[in-house]
């Protein structure tokens, strides 16, 4: 249980990064942090202590399986959830660039005006 | 070998002798430990897209160590295109290949002994086009950023003088 406490910490932390910095290179921190404390939480809700792997070998019974193995869900889950997480913080560091080509700055306060 | 220490005591690029001098020693054991998780993806944790991501960060450490030049002289742009969709399309010949045995993605080679690294059938091979393609697209992407924004950096220079950046 304290686990997912903070786990929801590692959350509100990423969520003050994101709301309350005004560079926006610490804002994308901020959203990675998130991304990051979910994916552990998701880790966590299927971590089950003294699991094995999902796998049924020969010469085990079924139920020894659903007894002791680990849900491969979340792991499969996360695992796509990295995956997309890396193409996102991609997009939004070029897109972080074609901002500082257009408005020299990497700071969202100056950005005030909406016509290029 | 020659060249390399050349290369090493040329401050003009990349950073400090210290650096690339670790640099140097800690790359192939990164390149191992990268091939590593990718041959053994379907016994250990790890994969193609793990093992693709250590491998890319060798030659990331490389470009920031010693330069783009010599980054892009180990993999340039084109080669890191053509690894990229040489990869994707390995992984879907590999599924393609299922359909000599009866469906999409079926195993068409031999088990093999459990707990072996020949063993999971087209696992390792898919594990293997999988990292090829991973290392090139972050490697690409990696490069993309860094030739886009210096050139960004540069027309700002440019412009502004006055301004407190």
């Amino acid at each position: 249980m304290i686990l997912y406490f903070l786990s929801m910490v590692l959350f509100v932390m990423g969520l003050y990064c994101l709301v309350a910095k005004k560079n926006i290179i610490k804002k994308i921190i901020g959203i990675v942090i998130i991304e990051y404390s979910i994916n552990l939480f998701l880790v966590l809700v299927g971590y089950r202590s003294g699991g094995i792997a999902p796998i049924l070998l020969k010469g085990m019974q079924t139920e020894e399986l659903v007894q002791k193995g680990v849900d491969p869900l979340p792991q499969a889950l996360v695992l796509t959830s990295i995956v997309i997480g890396l193409g996102t913080l991609a997009l939004m560091v070029a897109l972080c660039l074609r901002m500082y080509e257009k408005f020299k700055t990497f700071d969202m306060s100056k950005i005030n005006t909406l016509k290029g | 070998m020659d060249r390399l220490e050349q290369k090493i005591k040329d401050t003009s690029k990349g950073m400090t002798p210290i650096v690339k001098t670790i640099v140097r020693f800690v790359m192939g054991i990164i390149v191992i430990f990268g091939a590593y998780v990718v041959l053994y993806g379907h016994l250990t944790p790890g994969g193609g897209f793990a093992g693709g991501v250590i491998l890319a960060s060798a030659y990331v450490l490389l470009t920031l160590a010693f330069g783009k030049e010599m980054g892009l002289s180990k993999m340039s742009n084109t080669g890191a295109s053509i690894l990229d969709n040489s990869g994707a399309l390995a992984f879907v010949i590999i599924g393609l290949l299922g359909f000599t045995g009866g469906y999409f993605f079926y195993n068409f080679l031999p088990k093999g002994e459990a707990f072996h690294l020949f063993s999971a059938g087209s696992i390792l091979l898919s594990n293997i086009a999988i990292g090829v393609k991973v290392t090139a697209s972050v490697f690409a992407i990696f490069m993309a950023l860094s030739i886009f924004g210096r050139i960004i950096y540069k027309a700002a220079e440019g412009e502004e003088t006055e301004s407190e950046e």
